[in-house]
């Protein structure tokens, strides 16, 4: 497989305290790459430096060394740190926080990309209501965020990326704040999202089931300084049922042989 | 509680403070403290031979004019200087300086500087007004969402956009604090300054009033001042309600304490 996205030797390290004295690594030696299409989770115990990692990558915080390559060109490098937040428009990143804007509808949350784009035209409204559709928000359009249940507020941060359809998405833990029902729920929609428009997904969280029933390769890393310890395709029939697999013999195999690595 | 509880205990409320003043004008003579009714005859009589009126228009073009002069620039200085941190530390101690000082000191310079007329009133209600608005804005500006920020950053909003779209709206609800605190001010200013030198103005009605030994004239003056105080307050709240649909009814109303 070819690679899309490369992360070359990322590296983080903490703001100097005192001066002289150097400063621990978040991350050392941080390598991988991702193929176009792909939907790769990323899984660490807490404090691995995982939203660092993907704020690296969506180019809002700078790294302390490597670089990052899109389709073979380089377009972050340590030396030279340049940040272009979203690496126009080409990154998405959906956060752990929905980071609705309060005095906006939820439609206008969903345009807000395409508005400042320039790109809010009746194809983009159309293809914004299907995409409302597919999450079950259709009917909610013309409320404020603060009306909405915690499960809308992710659809709706959802939607707003995929709407303006970035090459890359990120997601950090996007699911992380919700009961197991919603959380299914939008487990089983973000699939059924993916397999409607194969995005490339890099998608981190710290829960070992959520990796593999989702991802199509887990990347496993280690506590800080954080780096890839381990990289396991996953095997597992597509359309996946989330509640479902977790009892496949393929599932509990690979859950095991993560789980030793990370405890 | 129901408005229309709310509102008959409001009646009774006023009805108790009428009495009072009523008993106290009594008790010390209604030389002293003119009664409620004689007051508001002198406020209807007043109006109907338009003094009342003519003074009231002065006050209130000083006190908008001046409020205008001073909001804009207390509310756009913040939003310059929002992604200049050297700037804001080169600044801070002098508003810091003009914030405490007591403007309202100024008025008899004022008056000096820029005469009797309206634009010492102008002046002074500014220099009132702009700092007020300036701290609760720039409350507001410190006070954004990073993550919001960044958010519209990585969604491709240029900085004019994160400007527009983010920082703006959050900033609304602290301009509008600054605001209504500013709004009795700027009356008050025009008030203060008119006492001390005017041939025109409500704070001349008053003035005028207490050199005559006339209570009733200086206590219609007083009541139109508070009229007049109570209207623009509530007008603010209208205008502050009609920007700020999107917040959450419960709580959350005064912006100055939220944060």
């Amino acid at each position: 497989m070819s690679s899309f996205l490369e992360v070359a030797g990322l590296e983080k390290r903490f703001a100097e305290r005192t001066p002289g004295e150097a400063a621990p690594w978040v991350i050392r030696d941080l390598s991988f790459t991702v193929a176009e299409g792909e939907f790769v989770t990323i899984v660490g115990p807490s404090g691995a430096g995982k939203s660092t990692i993907l704020n690296m990558i969506a180019q809002v915080e700078p790294p302390s060394g490597g670089r990052i390559l899109l389709n073979g060109v380089v377009v972050l490098d340590a030396h030279k740190p340049v940040l272009r937040p979203g690496l126009d428009c080409r990154i998405g990143y959906v956060t752990q926080d929905d980071n609705l804007l309060p005095w906006r509808t939820l439609l206008d949350n969903v345009l807000f990309p395409l508005e400042v784009q320039g790109r809010l035209d009746d194809a983009a409204r159309a293809h914004a209501r299907d995409l409302l559709q597919a999450v079950g928000l259709n009917g909610y359009e013309r409320y404020f965020p603060h009306e909405l249940s915690g499960g809308m507020r992710k659809r709706a941060a959802l939607i707003r990326t995929l709407v303006y359809d970035p090459p890359v998405i990120l997601m950090d833990e996007p699911f992380g704040a919700l009961d197991a029902e919603t959380r299914a729920q939008l487990q089983a929609d973000l699939q059924k999202l993916w397999a409607m428009r194969r995005k490339t997904i890099l998608f981190v969280t710290h829960e070992i089931a959520e990796a593999i029933a989702l991802g199509s390769r887990v990347l496993v890393l280690k506590r800080a300084p954080a780096c890839v310890i381990a990289d396991h395709a996953v095997e597992l029939p597509r359309p996946r049922v989330v509640d479902d697999v977790l009892t496949l013999p393929a599932f509990v195999q690979l859950y095991d042989t993560i789980r030793q690595v990370i405890r | 509680m129901t408005w229309g509880q709310a509102t008959r205990d409001r009646v009774l409320v006023g009805i108790l403070l009428l009495a009072a003043w009523q008993i106290t004008s009594q008790i010390v003579g209604a030389y002293w403290v003119s009664p409620p009714l004689v007051t508001f005859a002198n406020v209807w009589r007043t109006l109907q031979n338009g003094t009342l009126l003519f003074h009231s228009v002065f006050t209130v073009s000083a006190a908008v004019l001046g409020f205008a002069i001073g909001t804009a620039p207390g509310v756009l200085l913040p939003m310059l200087i929002r992604r200049r941190p050297v700037v804001q530390r080169i600044l801070d101690p002098f508003l810091v300086a003009g914030y405490g000082l007591p403007k309202l000191a100024l008025a008899p310079l004022f008056i000096l500087w820029f005469g009797i007329g309206i634009e010492s009133k102008v002046v002074l209600v500014a220099s009132v007004v702009f700092f007020l608005v300036f701290f609760n804005t720039m409350a507001g500006v410190r006070s954004i969402d990073a993550r919001l920020v960044r958010m519209a950053r990585v969604a491709g909003a240029s900085d004019w956009q994160v400007s527009r779209h983010v920082v703006w709206p959050a900033v609304i609800p602290h301009v509008f604090a600054g605001i209504r605190i500013a709004t009795p001010y700027a009356i008050g200013g025009v008030v203060i300054s008119e006492l001390i030198s005017s041939s025109r103005g409500l704070g001349y009605l008053v003035q005028l009033g207490a050199m005559n030994f006339s209570t009733p004239d200086v206590f219609g003056a007083i009541v139109a001042i508070t009229v007049i105080t109570g209207f623009a307050s509530w007008l603010v709240g209208l205008v502050e309600a009609r920007f700020l649909r999107w917040r959450p009814a419960d709580g959350l109303t005064s912006a100055a304490t939220d944060h």
